[in-house]
């Protein structure tokens, strides 16, 4: 039933499991970006000959607006007594615009269709002609709560065409809001998780956790949610001298160790376990053939992510653990994004006791060949970038016009987009009331994938 | 367990902000959500060039709050971010939003439906294409930090329950009937907050090709929250003033006369 993500490629001499990440038209030219999982790669390449049904669906933009998207693949179920349950666009569950067609006969689910693009905003579309830097304002209001993610790789994308190489300090400062992001991001599906499961007191105290990191958000970068501290060529705000660092670092240790202990509280309790046990359960092998990225890819055993993948500053030289879990229940998800936690704040010391301490915002243009061994196209024309976001892996590719310098493409491929599928895959034959848990430990955002 | 529950709870003392009772702290509302205005020797000229949104628009250096999003680059031409206590209060009563005939029954009204909301207030949130972050903002009104349910205000579920509609978001060609229907289907009175400057204005999304028009077009609104996002504070500001109780008011008052 399920299409197999690859099913011919041009390359040929690279073996193993090759994932399509995205795809893009340029310069007449369909191109395609590939993930290879077992030996954490990125490829550029010329497009596949043929693709699976859902790549074509999810991949390319759509260019409808003010229409929901149905993401509706494979056969079409009927039978006695199945009908369709409409869930949303406004409902309690999900805080967002978008919906669900559950499809049942009373008590399973047989099929789940996600409705998409109640919010699409066309920004790919709206930023063609525009200056980078107020594109950048766009860009990182695409997704609110994967902001410093977004506007980190649309700035090293633009940097990489430009060729400014931009002092290392800065790179380093984004690396901290991106580590931020995620600590708050899982620590906000982990409060919804409490949520659903009615464990409203542990709830309590892992959303105060979460205030408590947007606080530090808020005191070191200026914004709460990490808005406009980014620009081209350096950073606006940060932690830029040592006490305030030593304060970051300490600040985040507490709620880290705080952490652990409200999670032990979770993991004693037998109610909360039973409803993310065997739940939503997404087998390797479909997580692969969807194309899953992020926890909910590592949570099935799947070692893949673009910090090790797509190594830009300062991610080559610092260490990354890479939690991964195999059975992958909502249970294993969840483990992922607590462990994720624990390394997010390890990622965060080191960075921040090692921070080189040069020159921040000098910008200065490299020399004709940059130094980075990233894959890149050689005529400078475009570039791309990867960011492990904290629902998983985000790309954008932009492209500069030679003259004006403004920007003449851009393609968006967000995390959320993908672990569509997967999501809806894991939820067959699952009840009802497992929907919420299913939803949360994916942590997908409506916001993110109609951008 | 819950005697263990009972010791954390202990040991972390109490969380929730005292606001209403005093001023938002510098935690609670950080330095990029405290809006901009002119001052002397602003170049409103520059600053109209420069503004993502058309927020400053006349040379009387005001910056319409509605569309701005905070974005501190008119902090080049002279416009001024001081931390003032009395402009951090920014959520607004709608009424500029309406023309000169409307206003004053408009008035009238609201006077008695905030009498109505006074002890307490049942919120409904929908999102019509916000970037998530308005979204999280208001929901994080229910953690210990800021404690909704102390002041009587709750989250419901449906429109039905409803009393107050919370709009976050750029309004998309998608929702507006979604819109029209979750308003209409809500009992009377009823109460809109407008939050975010994406739904007040369009803020940065105006010119995006979904960008329909300011949600005052579409339903009435009576209290508007900028920000974007809006702190929590800023949010519940916009709620409490839809119950009755500007706390600027409230706080001269309790000083002079504290509540026994």
């Amino acid at each position: 039933m399920i299409p197999k993500f690859v099913e011919q490629r041009q390359i040929e001499e690279i073996n193993g499991t090759i994932q399509i990440s995205s795809i893009f038209e340029i310069n007449g030219k369909s191109l395609a970006i590939l993930t290879d999982i077992e030996n954490s790669k990125t490829i550029l390449s010329d497009m596949p000959l043929s693709l699976g049904e859902h790549v074509s669906l999810l991949l390319k933009e759509q260019t409808n607006i003010g229409v929901q998207t149905d993401l509706d693949i494979g056969s079409k179920v009927e039978g006695y007594g199945v009908f369709i349950f409409p869930y949303g666009p406004v409902s309690s569950g999900i805080p967002e615009a978008g919906g669900f067609k559950l499809i049942t006969y009373g008590e399973r689910i047989v099929k789940l269709i996600p409705q998409i693009n109640f919010k699409k905003r066309g920004i790919e579309r709206r930023v063609i002609g525009m200056k980078p830097e107020d594109a950048l304002l766009l860009v990182e209001r695409s997704a609110g709560n994967f902001s410093s993610s977004y506007s980190t790789c649309f700035i090293t994308a633009v940097e990489n065409i430009l060729g400014l190489e931009i002092a290392s300090s800065a790179k380093w400062i984004r690396a901290v809001a991106i580590e931020l992001e995620r600590i708050y991001n899982h620590l906000h599906v982990f409060g919804r998780l409490g949520e659903a499961a009615s464990q409203n007191v542990a709830t309590a105290q892992v959303n105060a956790l979460k205030e408590r990191v947007l606080r530090i958000n808020a005191k070191y970068y200026g914004h709460r949610y990490l808005f406009g501290f980014n620009k081209i060529g350096g950073v606006n705000y940060g932690p830029f001298t040592t006490d305030e660092r030593k304060g970051l670092v300490s600040a985040i240790k507490v709620i880290a160790k705080e952490f652990s202990n409200i999670v032990a509280f979770f993991l004693s309790s037998r109610i909360f376990l039973d409803r993310l046990q065997e739940t939503a359960k997404l087998p390797k092998q479909d997580a692969l053939n969807l194309g899953a990225v992020g926890p909910s890819a590592r949570g099935s055993g799947i070692d893949m992510d673009d910090r090790l993948m797509y190594p830009i500053e300062p991610y080559n030289d610092i260490f990354i653990g890479i939690e991964t879990d195999k059975e992958g229940d909502t249970m294993a998800r969840t483990m992922v994004r607590i462990q994720e936690i624990a390394s997010s704040t390890v990622i965060l010391e080191q960075l921040l006791d090692r921070m080189p301490s040069d020159n921040i915002n000098k910008p200065q243009l490299s020399s004709s060949n940059s130094s980075s061994s990233l894959p890149c196209n050689s005529d400078k024309d475009f570039s791309f970038c990867r960011i492990e976001s904290p629902s998983g892996d985000l790309i954008h590719v932009v492209q500069l016009d030679a003259i004006t310098g403004r920007i003449k493409f851009l393609h968006i491929r967000p995390p959320s987009l993908v672990n569509w599928l997967p999501l809806s895959k894991s939820l067959e034959g699952n009840v009802f009331t497992d929907f919420q848990f299913a939803f949360e430990s994916f942590g997908l955002s409506y916001a993110d994938s109609d951008r | 367990m819950i005697k263990s529950w009972f010791i954390h709870g202990i040991r972390n003392g109490i969380l929730t902000t005292k606001y209403p009772k005093t001023l938002p702290t510098t935690d609670e509302i950080p330095i990029k959500s405290i809006p901009p205005f002119g001052s002397k020797d602003s170049d409103w000229l520059k600053g109209k060039q420069i503004c993502p949104t058309n927020a400053i628009e006349d040379q009387e250096k005001n910056v319409d709050f509605g569309k701005c999003i905070f974005c501190r680059r008119c902090s080049d031409t002279g416009f001024d971010f001081e931390d003032q206590n009395e402009m951090r209060n920014i959520a607004l009563q709608a009424e500029g939003l309406l023309n000169i005939e409307n206003r004053d029954k408009m008035h009238e009204d609201f006077k008695k439906k905030i009498m109505t909301f006074r002890k307490s207030l049942h919120i409904l949130m929908i999102d019509v294409g916000s970037c998530n972050a308005c979204n999280l903002e208001v929901l994080n009104l229910s953690n210990p930090y800021y404690d909704l349910t102390r002041l009587g205000i709750f989250f419901t579920n449906s429109p039905k329950h409803a009393d107050v509609l919370v709009v976050v978001g750029a309004l998309n060609y998608a929702m507006v009937e979604v819109l029209k229907r979750t308003y209409e289907s809500m009992p009377n009175p009823k109460i809109v907050i407008s939050i975010g400057a994406c739904s007040i204005s369009g803020g940065i999304f105006q010119d995006t090709e979904s960008f329909v028009s300011p949600i005052h077009d579409v339903i009435p609104v009576d209290v508007t929250v900028p920000g974007c996002p809006p702190t929590p504070i800023q949010i519940l500001e916009g709620l409490l003033l839809s119950m009755g109780k500007n706390n600027k008011q409230q706080t001269a008052e309790e000083k002079h006369n504290p509540p026994d």
